[in-house]
């Protein structure tokens, strides 16, 4: 038998080998980067200039949106796309077990995820620096956090929901061998959440505080103990670690168990 | 076959193997096993489950009955040291076509251990593909993709190597080289080698043996001799003759054919045959060999039913 870590770098080697990969990864540096000097060079006075971390969390809530779908692009693409291929029947036929082969693509998808964080972080920053004013007014200290602190908790929080969304897309690639569908469900959640959270209101419905859209944003504990519904951290993060196994299993079930006959 | 060959263990052992998906049954308790060091052939008209089978000796569908044995490991139970003694391309061999040839074969080197550099070479050169395997998969022929298909089946010196119709779409002269190197890797490997295929006359040609498989169930197993460049299965010589009944009751043996006699007889036999013939007045027109070829075989044993 070979070596667990060859399978997680035969999986990379899936992914970098695209081009579509090294496409995505441009944009999200371009758009990191863009944000800051876009700010810089259409603000007409000084006084309107932004600091270094205002800029740098103003480029992060756009840029991460992108972070988030390219994620969720590879990860639907990590199972239904050696469906699709066929190369299916050529990879089940190995020495290892399915959910050994299972867990080399989880793996490899966080690693990109993370990877993706990386540009984003390394281009945004860059940029905030080039193109933030010192002369600009110093944020003041969010609930007892500097402005450095408090961008890189944000940025934890907007990650924790990417984490959730990629293992939801894992899942639905997992399960309907559809790279189309895991992207297109995913980023409907995305963008409902908010909607739904409005509709189902934990403040009105005792049930919705279990759903999983009504704690994915937990960015509301970094200004207030108490979270939607009076919930607090520990139990947003016990739901959302609930959600994360029920995805999880679920995928590891059904591909360990699937016939594949195609 | 060598004797010794035929007293080593069966490589793989299929043990009342049965396929449901829902009411229907795909494959019904199939017993066979596959001698080791031989081609063998597994031959069913489209339909009969020889994929559906082959899916299950690779572990890609479960077992709803029975079991596999590879080497003694039950596919079942050991899938991982089972299937590690196999090299299979089933249906079409699809490639990450982004990836050239070669990196492709890097894949499936990593998932196994001690496949070196010069292993991967050395397959590469058994399949032919030469300087084209640093090209993308995405530039390759079918004709191609199938040597490149069946270079990764073997990258690990697999004992038993599975091949699901290799034949489909090659041309004739890549089928003529695909039967070269399966017999010089069962020459000089010891590899055993099962190949379905719903066509006859390659089977004829590849094959020690052959299993004929039918609405999921096995008909038969025959032993191919080989006869020169053709086979055949069983021999019968036909007399013609002006009255073949009056032939029929003076030998008192074979059978009513073709308005002829047929008889099975070795060649002093037929001349000793024709001399009493002739001794006893009847005329022999011509003496020939009747050899009832495989597809006979074949369409007698299935008795041409339809897919049911």
């Amino acid at each position: 038998m070979g070596e667990f870590a060859g399978l997680v770098h035969n999986e990379n080697i899936k992914i970098y080998s695209r081009v579509r990969t090294w496409i995505m990864l441009f944009i999200l540096a371009v758009m990191s980067a863009l944000m800051p000097a876009l700010v810089y060079f259409t603000s007409d006075s000084v006084s309107s200039l932004m600091g270094l971390w205002e800029s740098f969390q103003m480029a992060v809530s756009i840029a991460f949106f992108l972070n988030t779908i390219f994620t969720v692009v590879v990860a639907s693409d990590s199972v239904a796309g050696e469906f699709s291929w066929g190369t299916i029947k050529l990879l089940l036929i190995r020495p290892w077990s399915r959910s050994k082969i299972l867990l080399s693509k989880y793996i490899s998808v966080i690693l990109f995820s993370l990877l993706s964080l990386v540009v984003l972080v390394a281009f945004g920053l860059g940029s905030s620096y080039l193109f933030s004013s010192s002369a600009a007014g110093l944020l003041p200290e969010t609930n007892g956090w500097s402005p450095a602190q408090y961008a890189f908790m944000d940025l934890l929080c907007r990650y924790v929901e990417l984490f959730l969304t990629t293992a939801l897309a894992f899942m639905v690639s997992s399960v309907f061998r559809a790279s189309g569908l895991a992207i297109g469900l995913s980023m409907f959640i995305m963008f409902a959440k908010s909607i739904f959270i409005m509709i189902f209101n934990p403040d009105r419905f005792e049930w919705a505080r279990y759903l999983l859209f009504t704690h994915m944003d937990l960015r509301g504990y970094l200004v207030s103990n108490a979270g939607p519904g009076d919930s607090t951290l520990g139990f947003s993060i016990a739901v959302l670690a609930i959600y994360y196994v029920l995805f999880l299993a679920v995928t590891w079930y059904v591909f360990s168990k699937r016939d594949v006959a195609a | 076959m060598s004797n010794m060959a035929e007293q080593l263990e069966p490589v793989a052992r299929l043990q009342g193997l049965t396929k449901k998906i829902g009411s229907k049954t795909l494959v019904s308790d199939l017993t066979l096993d596959i001698p080791t060091g031989q081609i063998f052939g597994f031959l069913g008209p489209n339909g009969a489950g020889k994929t559906t089978t082959i899916r299950m000796m690779v572990g890609l569908i479960s077992i709803s009955r029975g079991d596999i044995r590879i080497c003694g490991y039950s596919i079942k139970d050991h899938f991982e040291e089972a299937v590690a003694n196999v090299g299979a391309i089933v249906e079409n061999p699809e490639m990450y076509k982004f990836l050239t040839g070669y990196q492709n074969l890097r894949q499936y080197a990593r998932m196994v251990s001690g496949v070196t550099k010069q292993r991967i070479d050395e397959v590469v050169a058994l399949v032919g593909l030469g300087q084209r395997i640093h090209d993308k998969v995405k530039t390759y022929s079918l004709g191609m993709r199938q040597r490149l298909g069946v270079a990764q089946a073997l990258l690990h010196r697999p004992k038993l190597l599975i091949l699901d119709e290799p034949t489909n779409g090659l041309d004739p002269q890549g089928i003529r080289e695909l039967r070269d190197y399966l017999r010089r890797l069962c020459r000089e490997e010891g590899t055993t080698v099962f190949v379905s295929s719903h066509l006859l006359s390659e089977m004829e040609l590849m094959c020690d043996s052959v299993a004929i498989i039918q609405n999921g169930r096995l008909v038969d197993v025959k032993q191919l001799k080989q006869v020169g460049d053709a086979v055949i299965a069983d021999e019968e010589t036909l007399f013609e003759v002006d009255n073949a009944e009056a032939a029929l009751a003076l030998l008192g043996l074979g059978a009513l054919k073709n308005g002829g006699l047929a008889v099975e007889a070795t060649r002093e036999e037929i001349a000793e045959l024709n001399a009493r013939l002739v001794a006893g007045g009847i005329k022999v027109y011509s003496i020939h060999a009747l050899s009832r070829s495989l597809e006979d075989q074949f369409l007698e044993m299935t008795g041409g039913e339809g897919i049911g």
